[in-house]
Formats: C-alpha cells, structure tokens, sequence
C-alpha cells in the first residue's frame, strides 16, 4: 500500500542550526535575545500550559544533530515502509506567537531555508512544508512566494493558534499566494500563547492533557471562518489541511453551519453553496490524533458523515507523545488505500503519481 | 507448564530503565526494583508501542482532595509512547486493571537471570 505521512516532524536538537540562515539584525536578535526556554529554544510567545512529560516519544532520543533523521529512518520511515513523509518541522510554527512580525518572518525564512537545505536532500521520501508567520500577511505570501516554488515543497504552514479566525480578510493574501503557487494551506495544532488568542473560548483551561483534548475547539473556527468568508469562492483551487485537531467534531459543526446558512444566508451572499459542499471539496483533515471510542461504530459514524473516505489523511505525527502507528489507524478497511495515500495526491499535486502506480 | 528461558546477565538490567531483551522471539523488558528483578511484555495493549522504553518513575497518587502525593517512585513505567502507567510488578495499567502487558515470572541463578514463559 502506498502510504504518505501528512504529519512527520524534523526535529533538532537546538535551534542555533538556523544561525547560518539569518543576518543582521535578526541573527543578533536570534543569537544573542531572550528566549523563553533553554538556550538552543527556538524564540516564541510560549503557551500557558506545558506538557508534564514533554512531546517526544522516550524511545527517540537523539543526542546529535544527525541523530534525528537517523532514528526517524529506523524507528518509522522504514519500520512502517512510509513512502512519502510531509515534513512538518516542530518549533517553527510557534512563530507565530511573537509580537515581532519582522522576526518572526526572519526565523520562519531561515527555517525554510534549514529544512530545504539540510532536511529534503537527505531522503527521497522527503517532501516540505513551509512555515510563514501569519500576523503579517504581507510578508507571508512574500515568503510563499520565495520558497514556495521549490519542487520537493508541498504546503504552507501555519499553527492553528492564531490571533483572529484564519478566514478573516485580513488573511487573504496568503490565500492569493498559495493559490499563485498551488500550494495548500494546512494549520496545525500549535501556536498557543504570545499574541495568539486563547484556543479555549472560555479562557485558559488548567492542565495539559485537558487543553489538548479540547483544542479542536480552534479549528472548528478556523473551518468556519474559512467558509464563511467566502476564501474557497475567490479561490476555487485551494485546499486546506488541517493537522492534529481530532476529526469526530467535523460533522455535528458542519451540520450547524448548514442549518444556519439555510436561515441566515443573506448575512453571506458571495457564498453559492452549502457550508458542507464547501467543506468536502476544499477540507482535508489528518488523521492523527484520531478519537478513541469505547465502540469503534461510534467513530465510524462520524467519519462516514464527513465523507472521511474522500477527507481524510493519515498522520502519524511522528515523534510526538500521541504518535499513530501505521498498523493501528481504526478507519474502515475499504477506505484505508485512500486515506493512507490516495487522497494525498489530490492535495500534494506535486508528489509524483508514478511512485504511487509503483507501490500498488 | 513453564520453560526457563536466560534473559540478561543481572548486572546488564540498570536501576532506572529497563533493559530490553528477546526471549523466545518477543521483546521484554527487565527491570530492577528493590525487591528483585521484573519482566514486561516490551508490547504496549493500547496501540502497540515499545511499553518497557519509557520512563520508569512514580505517579501521584489517587486521592479525593486536591493534593499531588507522589508516589510508588521507581515502580511504575510509562508507555514510550502515548505514556500509559503500567504497574512494573503487575502489568496493569493504572487508569484500568484491565488492561494488561504480559508479565512473566523471572529468577536470579548466580549473576544470570531468567525469565519463564
């Protein structure tokens, strides 16, 4: 079976592998500022709540540098037979959190670089995300369109912790420049803190794992934002991945956002369709973390009401603490061709079709 | 009807982590607590991951007030993945007995260690 990885974390093990990539101002900035964390920390807004046990998987721990592709090879490009791995870095989407919108853009710059230059020719199977800053669009699609024309790059990349709904106007010219670039727009978990609001609409929740279970509460706005203001009309071609934020909600929110445009549809008149039809053509969501029923049927039901068949995607999220195995993805068995890869190849239209053919 | 089957040399097993080992061709984990060796499955029952590669520490304690007692220090081990609390000497896991990792019996001839299955 052909398998694509939409959610594979590049590690490092400090963030000074960036200082090569950056200059002036900001490398003093990036050398010698504050951090929020250990030295080697990549700068951010840092989130209110921190993991107990930190993120990484305790059976990967690497000590140099090129420790972390060797053990990502070992332990799951080869162990799963993974065929293409969308590299989603880790720290950089954090950029996001920083009040500074020039250096934010400054490191989201030099981590491209990094990750074009130091991660894509080590493996085949490597395929890259780019990470912007949102909070200044200018300068995102600027940067979209810098190192987006990079053949192994596949999508823009932002975290879902933002500081107002992703579908908001003020956001357009990233959805211009991806659109240029025939790149999908994809959001991951992430980007909590600093500037960004709160993921939690009632105010910061307590503890790490309950705000992890309820961060989907972002991306159902960010979806709805989406649709509502109309992105998918003024940009029939651009798809929208949406990475690490659970999948069981999708279908009761669509179900509301249907009935409520049928009541109210002239508060919205550029739309021409159902939120839902939107949704199905222009929505891909990963798999990972998918949610955990005591009756698999309760699971299925959902996934089936979000036509999961043609939406989803699978992630491992590769070596977070709440990484999925390959063997143990819970979908129905007559989907899993087209969610383990099939689906894929209608958004990541770079990746080559033949590698798929061959892998049949 | 139990076979002996050698696992490691006993001063191989450190005192903070397991050591990993395959007998009779599955992965198990040796560990050292204060009152003798243990031996897990190295399968985790949730999703399958490397159980015994996780940190081996303790946990708070269950407690109807709010408090943080920790507790059982150096008994428990964590999942290496998704972090799971399992019991080193029972195999359970803490959230549900129910849920089990194979444990099996194991015993010290001289400096050499050996686990039945």
């Amino acid at each position: 079976m052909f398998i694509v990885d939409c959610d594979c974390h590049n590690y490092w093990c400090s963030a000074t592998v960036l200082e090569p990539y950056m200059e002036g101002l900001f490398k003093d900035m990036f050398i010698r500022g504050e951090r929020t964390g250990p030295r080697g920390a990549f700068p951010h807004g840092h989130r209110p709540w921190f993991h107990p046990e930190g993120f990484a998987r305790h059976d990967v721990n690497p000590v140099e540098e090129g420790d972390n592709y060797l053990i990502m090879k070992e332990k799951h490009l080869d162990k799963y037979n993974i065929d293409v791995a969308i590299l989603t870095g880790d720290e950089p989407i954090e950029a996001s959190t920083l009040a500074n919108p020039y250096y934010a853009n400054a490191l989201c710059k030099a981590y491209n670089d990094y990750m074009i230059d130091y991660w894509l020719p080590k493996d085949d199977r490597f395929w890259g995300s780019i990470v912007v800053a949102p909070q200044d669009p200018h300068l995102a699609a600027a940067e979209i369109r810098r190192a987006g024309g990079h053949p192994r790059v596949v999508q823009v990349l932002v975290s879902h912790g933002a500081s107002r709904p992703y579908g908001d106007p003020f956001y357009h010219p990233i959805y211009e420049a991806c659109a240029e670039m025939g790149l999908p727009f994809a959001m991951h978990l992430g980007g909590q803190g600093g500037i960004n609001s709160t993921p939690i609409g009632a105010g910061p929740s307590t503890f790490f794992w309950e705000t992890h279970a309820i961060l989907p509460q972002t991306a159902m706005t960010h979806m709805a934002s989406l649709i509502a203001n109309g992105v998918f009309e003024k940009w029939p071609s651009l798809k929208v991945v949406v990475i690490e934020c659970g999948v069981a909600w999708v279908p009761s929110v669509l179900w509301r956002l249907d009935a409520n445009y049928k009541a109210l549809r002239k508060e919205t008149p550029w739309l021409k369709r159902l939120p839902s039809e939107y949704f199905k053509d222009h929505f891909r969501f990963s798999t990972q973390p998918l949610e955990q029923p005591e009756n698999i049927q309760h699971l299925w039901a959902a996934l089936e009401a979000m036509d999961g068949e043609n939406t989803l995607m699978f992630a491992s999220d590769y070596p977070h603490w709440d990484y999925d195995d390959v063997n143990k993805l819970h979908v129905p068995p007559a989907w899993r061709e087209k969610i383990f890869g099939l689906n894929a190849l209608d958004v990541y239209t770079r990746l080559p079709r033949a590698a798929a053919q061959a892998a049949e | 009807m139990t076979t002996k089957h050698f696992a490691c040399k006993a001063d191989e097993v450190p005192q903070d982590m397991a050591k990993i080992v395959t007998v009779s061709n599955m992965p198990i984990g040796v560990f050292r607590l204060e009152d003798g060796f243990h031996a897990l499955l190295n399968i985790c029952p949730h999703k399958g991951a490397a159980l015994c590669e996780g940190p081996v520490c303790g946990t708070t304690k269950q407690t109807g007030a709010t408090e943080f007692v920790y507790d059982r220090a150096g008994e428990i081990v964590r999942c290496a993945w998704h972090g799971w609390e399992f019991d080193i000497r029972s195999g359970e896991f803490l959230v549900d007995p129910a849920v089990k990792t194979r444990r099996f019996d194991i015993s010290v001839e001289g400096g050499d260690l050996y686990v039945h299955i």
